[in-house]
């Protein structure tokens, strides 16, 4: 008796949790598998499994160039990495001055920075425009950096903080005895020591870079600098409702990030939670 | 730190020019330049005219506006009880000795959390579509093709309907953050719950959800702040509609500003979409802490 509880048990929690993670995971194999059909044959049935499978659909985006698909991955490539490196680097530099180096304002910039994890960014949305297009920062290459660096900054500050707090001081003064400087200190001493809590930063910070569709909406008028959310959201009035085509499309510009979350999936997972707890 | 070896206040400052004008520049900046052009009446060019407290004023009465916050808190209300309710069902279910595959689960469960907003609003689209969704597809395949519709043009349904993908994107995200919780709760805690004859359930009330109640309280303030902002997967889905039926307050400040053109009262909106935000994280913050400060006396 109690065997067969345990078994129908079993079976209801597998089967739960099963059907959980294959919602998560369908809408992706499904696309993929629609990607290769032709219009005709998925308006025929839209889950059936392709009966002629083709690259056709991806052929044709990626010699079009007027799609601009290329472009959006390599902007978003090139926005992401540059603001990663920026984040981690300066919030690296800032979150070891504020947590070592004493100083007139260090507390005030400590809550300036506390600050930015409070205020809802969202609502920067409309002034941000506006002060962009005053300063005519607004619809270049460079543009989403500096937003979204700076609201990175805040989290990168407080993770760095708390870790270099658990650093011995010790081993700055020794390194100052043997004659080493205070950059020198920074950058060979403390910067290798504080790599776990930097790689954290980095992996959460990759997929709100890549993902941050509302800045990139206000701030990018020209299609050339487009990042990968914004061009996904044209796809529809691009392609006029070609369901295939828009998932083909939809596939490409998300292939980068795909591979990038299976090949590192566990430091990933690892590191979103960590940043997510301390923050 | 010893004297010594702190540094120059000109090398301090040096290094923390950059990192602080980036973010003066893009975060308080535009505040202040929000404040100033909310007291004027301006379409986005060389003309504006001072109005004092007129668009506040206007605000203040804007059925939409409030209804949209109204939304938000829908949003938020649905998240904590879905997602976090339903990643705590999912974990203490995972923590099960009968269940296989547990790192597949962690996973792909976590997967649609990476995703972009936009894709995630694109790929639900296709389920609610009319002519060719996957919810219409399984209604036709069950034999009820009279309750297929127009899924998201329902005024009433929409909300429900824009919640669901946000729900689903997230419940991964909070069942690792919940699963590495309770991994660091002693383990011997629950054995001696187990010999004493406690079973799951009331392992899980009595035992395990206490022990990990701070957790739970960090994920409250997560859902809060992450859906008080909802703006990408509404845009892609509805872009507030129909009407105004899932109009939420980023995606009415984006409309009024870009769509009207009416700049200043779009500024304006963003100070209440800021007030109110700020006041709603502070309200669930304060309320956490009272939580979770209790349990410290237990």
């Amino acid at each position: 008796m109690k065997t067969i509880q345990t078994k129908l048990l079993a079976i209801f929690l597998n089967v739960t949790l099963g059907i959980f993670s294959l919602s998560c995971i369908f809408p992706l194999v499904w696309m993929f598998y629609s990607s290769l059909k032709q219009k005709r044959d998925f308006n025929a049935n839209i889950m059936g499994l392709p009966k002629n499978p083709s690259f056709e659909n991806y052929v044709r985006i990626l010699t079009n160039a007027d799609y601009r698909i290329f472009e959006s991955v390599l902007n978003s490539i090139r926005t992401t990495v540059l603001s990663i490196v920026l984040i981690i680097f300066l919030g690296f530099i800032v979150g070891y001055i504020l947590s070592r180096v004493r100083f007139r304002g260090n507390r005030i910039l400590y809550v300036m920075f506390l600050m930015g994890l409070l205020i809802p960014i969202h609502s920067l949305l409309v002034p941000i425009y506006v002060v962009f297009r005053a300063t005519n920062l607004g619809n270049k290459w460079f543009t989403l950096i500096i937003p979204y660096v700076a609201f990175g900054l805040p989290i990168a500050i407080f993770l760095v903080e708390g870790y270099v707090k658990s650093i011995p001081v010790s081993l700055e003064e020794a390194a100052n005895i043997d004659g080493s400087s205070f950059t020198s200190t920074l950058f060979r001493i403390i910067l290798p020591i504080c790599k776990p809590i930097l790689v954290t930063i980095g992996i959460i910070q990759t997929f709100a870079t890549w993902n941050e569709f509302s800045f990139a909406l206000v701030l990018i008028r020209d299609q050339r600098l487009q990042t990968v959310p914004l061009a996904m959201t044209q796809f529809t009035g691009q392609f006029s409702s070609d369901y295939t085509k828009i998932m083909a499309a939809m596939l490409i510009t998300m292939s980068p990030i795909i591979v990038f979350y299976f090949v590192f999936s566990k430091q990933i997972i690892k590191g979103m939670v960590a940043g997510a707890i301390k923050g | 730190m010893l004297n010594s070896i702190r540094p120059k206040n000109r090398v301090i400052f040096a290094y923390l020019l950059i990192p602080v004008a980036i973010y003066v520049f893009a975060v308080f900046v535009p505040l202040v330049t929000a404040g100033y052009y909310s007291f004027f009446e301006w379409q986005g060019g060389p003309n504006k005219s001072f109005i004092g407290i007129e668009n506040f004023k206007t605000l203040m009465n804007d059925e939409i506006f409030w209804m949209s916050f109204q939304h938000n808190i829908f949003l938020v209300v649905a998240c904590i009880i879905g997602q976090i309710g339903l990643a705590l069902l999912f974990v203490l279910m995972i923590n099960s000795r009968l269940v296989k595959f547990k790192s597949i689960h962690r996973t792909f469960g976590f997967f649609p959390s990476t995703i972009a907003a936009v894709a995630i609003g694109f790929i639900w689209t296709m389920v609610f579509d009319y002519r060719r969704g996957i919810l219409n597809w399984i209604l036709e395949l069950i034999g009820q093709q009279e309750h297929t519709k127009v899924w998201l043009n329902e005024p009433d349904l929409v909300m429900l309907l824009i919640a669901i993908p946000l729900i689903w994107q997230f419940i991964g995200y909070f069942m690792i953050i919940l699963l590495s919780a309770i991994s660091s709760i002693d383990k011997s805690i629950i054995e001696v719950s187990e010999i004493d004859g406690a079973n799951a359930i009331q392992r899980a009330i009595y035992i395990i959800i206490p022990l990990i109640k701070n957790t739970l309280l960090v994920c409250v303030t997560l859902c809060v702040a992450g859906n008080m902002k909802a703006f990408d997967h509404i845009f892609v889905m509805t872009t507030g509609g129909p009407g105004n039926a899932s109009m939420v307050m980023a995606l009415y400040g984006y409309k009024v500003s870009f769509m009207q053109q009416n700049m200043g009262y779009g500024s304006a909106i963003s100070i209440g979409i800021f007030v109110l935000s700020l006041l709603v994280i502070g309200v669930f913050q304060l309320g956490t802490k009272l939580l979770s400060s209790d349990k410290e006396v237990v």
